[in-house]
């Protein structure tokens, strides 16, 4: 069968053209253009995008609708409907303008309802085309408590077609979120329909797959009916798909029992099954196309948070794998997101980790992802960063806190993505606790001045992150470069920022300002100058204090202050004693009578500092304690469950009882 | 008796033997012997044709296949969608691979539009088919048109489509050093990755078992043959037994 092989001239038809011909009259030119359309845009990204563009979707829907009207009366209309809905289901695969675009042009009622045809054909087309919207996030969300969708669903289960099993899969994949579905779910027998489908064909399989990780994700009730199901014999099959030949099936088997694991550690034990899981995930690395890019994120969500899992990697060589990886070629970025992502999470807890990822070529890579076209890839190199930059062996080196890393570092808090500039923060705020004490050089390259700028951000978690990283500089750091973040930063805005209406970045600005009077008696300066505005505000904060942290970072505040001589135990004591509106007792005696130690502690430490016995002044400053009760809120405490708490007490007492009752 | 008889209980018996001979040292079985316990293995005729229709299936013979069927009550598959598949790969095969793709994406639309890679190689096929033809004008305005996008949705198909398009650079094609793309080698690949795609999207395992049965019988063979001398089937096409080198 001779055929000249023309793309050429197919491909110049004017797409215009072709989307026209869609209304023709004559439906062998419609049914004609549709395949050519079809077979234009299937597995063609670019295309897909250009026939959108061209409006071809709605006209292809109204294909649909006439021919579907029609269907009963003309054999042909039936071409026409298989066509169509083959058309709009592949402008739906993997591109979510197009999902938007058949769900604008109202098709999916009609999906619907082919589903229900008795031309086999017809109803392939139907429900291959919904499966692929519900593939998409942009798909409505499926409401499993309303009845007559729960039947539907059941119907679409126990269907002898296997194409509609997977779209009721698929659905359950894409809408099953809350524990109230997954119950409702549950409840109406899903759960065991789907255990069914795991011995079924491929297909049946791997969508049940994906199903049962969204009805199980953090479910103990439902985890616990799975693997308790019929002796283990569910959970035994399941870990016999994990050595299936598809690696796709392997991926989703391995994701499945990590979901498992994640509810209850219990459900894995005793078998090395998570030692597996890691090896055979670290082989799927290998594998092409989407099976490749997902394994590391399966990976990284396993190993997450998690020491001995982490440990497992590495004793697996997950390290060295991972790295070979990053240094290929030509990399896609989904991918690189993966592997940068579980590099940052195995390195996150293990010292071990880090110190064999941080020699290796490979960490130049990361080094380079950092300033990568795409967003994602930039953040995952920064989570990574910030992993290894918790090495306090490195941090003593001073390994970071040089021109290639930190130079990058800093040109990310400018980046226009949001989660790529908090991911920069964090590795920042690491790399500023340099033990080394290089941090000359952070300033040099203008790391204190973007710090400051990003202080005044509109956005909280960038305030709050920020200050934390003023906070890492300021730690132990010498005097220049306290002067320099407060000369940056100047007493008013830092004390707004101790006024600032959110609690985390209310107590990252104390914490700066703990750290910046700490050390020499003269950093105490900080809070008195101009009129001791900041001072003021520290007290003004703690007595709305909202949290515990809050109260304890500006206690240690007070705490540092107290540490000096007469005047500055004095101004202590003001602050203490502030009038207040709305409630008798000072704040510091809310905060000797809080649940939480560190907050006891604190508090009971300012109060040693202005008790000291050998400063002047001292029998006044416990008079005036004596008088606002918090002497005898002390005594209450001398048997404090908190040793630190019960010792400094006692010797608060001791402090008191020198000068006796007057 | 069939040579696929010999073979399978060959490979039976030497697995129960590997068993037996675990904490022996190495001992000499003679043909005799041998012979006699062959015959001693039990072997169902079902799953020997379930293995033939497998094999005939997954290679494509459908008129084997059904002739089989006939005759000795196998069952399979449907046999229009092995001939649906077998049309697809003949079409590669004779490089009409837009033919192809067009019955690639009526038998399941899906395929093409899930197998970035497929789609790729079957895009790549068509070029070298326009090269082949000499149609130079037309086949760089496919590789601009169609392959570079490619490309540029997927860096990983970078490397290949640069090989195919350097084809447009020789005058003589046939010797230049990505020349080995012209060959038929090329469209076989092509055809056999495209057939695999159709029968996992069938549901069907994409390799016949065949195959596998023999390889481990050549490794069940090399397992043995560290423990006992025995009859070996040295040449698989005619599972000849061969007697033991005493």
């Amino acid at each position: 069968m001779p055929s000249s092989v023309s793309p050429a001239t197919s491909a110049s038809r004017p797409s215009t053209d072709l989307v026209a011909r869609l209304s023709s009259s004559d439906l062998q030119v419609q049914l004609k253009a549709l395949r050519d359309i079809k077979n234009q845009i299937i597995g063609n990204r670019t295309k897909k995008l250009t026939f959108i563009k061209l409006g071809a979707v709605p006209a292809v829907a109204s294909v649909l609708a006439d021919a579907f009207d029609a269907a009963s009366c003309c054999a042909s209309s039936s071409d026409l409907v298989v066509q169509s809905a083959a058309a709009l289901g592949s402008f739906a695969c993997g591109v979510d303008a197009g999902v938007r675009a058949v769900i604008d042009a109202g098709a999916l009622p009609y999906f619907v309802r082919l589903l229900s045809s008795s031309d086999e054909k017809v109803v392939d087309s139907g429900a291959r085309s919904l499966k692929m919207i519900y593939q998409s996030k942009l798909a409505p969300k499926y409401d499993f408590s309303e009845k007559v969708n729960m039947d539907f669903l059941l119907s679409l289960l126990n269907s002898e077609n296997e194409n509609v099993n997977g779209l009721g899969a698929g659905i359950i994949t894409h809408s099953c979120e809350t524990s109230a579905e997954q119950k409702v779910l549950c409840d109406n027998g899903v759960l065991l329909k789907l255990i069914d489908f795991l011995e079924g064909s491929i297909s049946q399989r791997d969508a049940s797959l994906e199903s049962l990780a969204s009805v199980m994700k953090d479910n103990t009730e439902v985890t616990s009916k799975f693997v308790e199901y019929e002796g283990g014999r569910a959970l035994n099959l399941l870990v016999k798909l994990t050595s299936e030949r598809s690696t796709r099936t392997r991926l989703l088997a391995c994701a499945c029992l990590i979901i498992i694991r994640n509810v209850s550690p219990g459900y894995l034990k005793g078998k090395g099954i998570e030692t597996k899981l890691i090896c055979y995930l670290l082989e799927l690395l290998e594998e092409p196309g989407q099976v490749g890019d997902e394994a590391s994120f399966t990976l990284s969500s396993f190993i997450e948070d998690k020491e001995d899992l982490q440990k497992l990697a590495f004793d697996a060589n997950a390290i060295d794998l991972l790295c070979t990886h990053l240094q290929k070629d030509l990399l896609q970025p989904q991918r690189l997101e993966g592997i940068l992502l579980a590099l940052a999470h195995i390195c996150s807890r293990l010292e071990v980790c880090r110190a064999k990822l941080l020699p290796m070529q490979a960490f130049d890579s990361v080094n380079d992802a950092l300033r990568h076209d795409c967003a994602d890839v930039r953040a995952a190199a920064c989570m990574c960063m910030r992993s290894v930059s918790r090495s306090v062996q490195n941090l003593s080196a001073g390994f970071f806190m040089n021109e290639k890393i930190v130079l990058p570092l800093l040109q990310l808090l400018h980046d226009p993505t949001l989660s790529v500039q908090l991911a920069a923060l964090r590795a920042i705020s690491n790399i500023v606790v340099d033990f080394r004490t290089r941090k000359s050089s952070f300033v040099r390259w203008g790391g204190v001045k973007q710090l400051v700028q990003l202080s005044m951000s509109m956005n909280p978690s960038i305030r709050s992150n920020s200050l934390w990283a003023l906070k890492n500089l300021t730690f132990d750091a010498d005097n220049k470069c306290k002067e320099g973040v407060y000369g940056e930063l100047t007493a008013s805005s830092l004390a707004s920022l101790i006024g600032d209406p959110e609690p985390p970045v209310q107590e990252q600005a104390l914490a700066l300002v703990r750290n910046l009077i700490d050390g020499s008696l003269d950093s105490v300066q900080y809070v008195f100058a101009e009129d001791s505005i900041v001072l003021d505000a520290v007290g003004r904060q703690l007595q709305r204090a909202s949290t515990a942290e809050v109260g304890m970072q500006g206690m240690y505040v007070l705490c540092n202050v107290a540490s000096g001589g007469e005047v500055h135990k004095d101004a202590v004591m003001d602050q203490l004693l502030r009038d207040t509106k709305n409630s008798s007792s000072p704040f510091i005696t809310q905060f000797l009578q809080s649940n939480d130690s560190r907050l006891r502690t604190a508090s009971v430490w300012v109060v040693v500092n202005l008790t000291t016995p050998s400063c002047r002044g001292v029998s006044s400053r416990i008079g005036k304690l004596r008088n606002a009760g918090i002497i005898s809120q002390l005594k209450n405490m001398v048997n404090d469950p908190c040793l630190d708490v019960k010792l400094r007490v006692r010797t608060i007492l001791g402090q008191y009882m020198t000068f006796g009752d007057s | 008796m069939s040579l696929f008889w010999i073979v399978i209980r060959q490979l039976a018996e030497i697995e129960a033997m590997t068993d037996l001979l675990q904490a022996m040292s190495k001992k000499v079985i003679t043909r005799e012997e041998w012979e006699k316990k062959l015959n001693d293995v039990k072997i169902r005729k079902e799953d020997m044709n379930k293995l033939v229709m497998n094999f005939l299936v997954t290679e494509g013979y459908v008129e084997a296949a059904e002739k089989f069927r006939m005759e000795s009550g196998t069952e399979h598959i449907d046999l229009a969608t092995i001939t649906d598949r077998m049309a697809v790969k003949k079409a590669v095969q004779c490089g009409n691979v837009e033919d192809a793709i067009e019955k690639v994406n009526d038998l399941n639309p899906e395929i093409l539009d899930t197998n970035p890679q497929l789609f790729f190689h079957l895009q790549q096929q068509r070029l070298i088919e326009l090269i082949r033809n000499g149609k130079v004008e037309e086949a760089l305005e496919f590789a601009q048109e169609e392959l570079a996008p490619r490309g540029e949705e997927n860096q990983s198909f970078l490397e290949e489509l640069e090989r195919t398009v350097a084809l447009l650079a020789f005058e003589d094609v046939s010797n230049c050093p990505v020349g080995e793309l012209l060959d038929m080698s090329q469209r076989l690949k092509t055809a056999s990755e495209v057939n695999a795609a159709i029968l996992t999207s069938q549901s069907h395992e994409k390799d016949p078992k065949l195959p596998s049965l023999l390889k481990m019988l050549i490794w069940a063979q090399n397992q043995l043959d560290k423990k006992a001398a025995y009859p070996r089937i040295n040449d698989l096409s005619t599972a000849k037994l061969e007697d033991p080198s005493v």
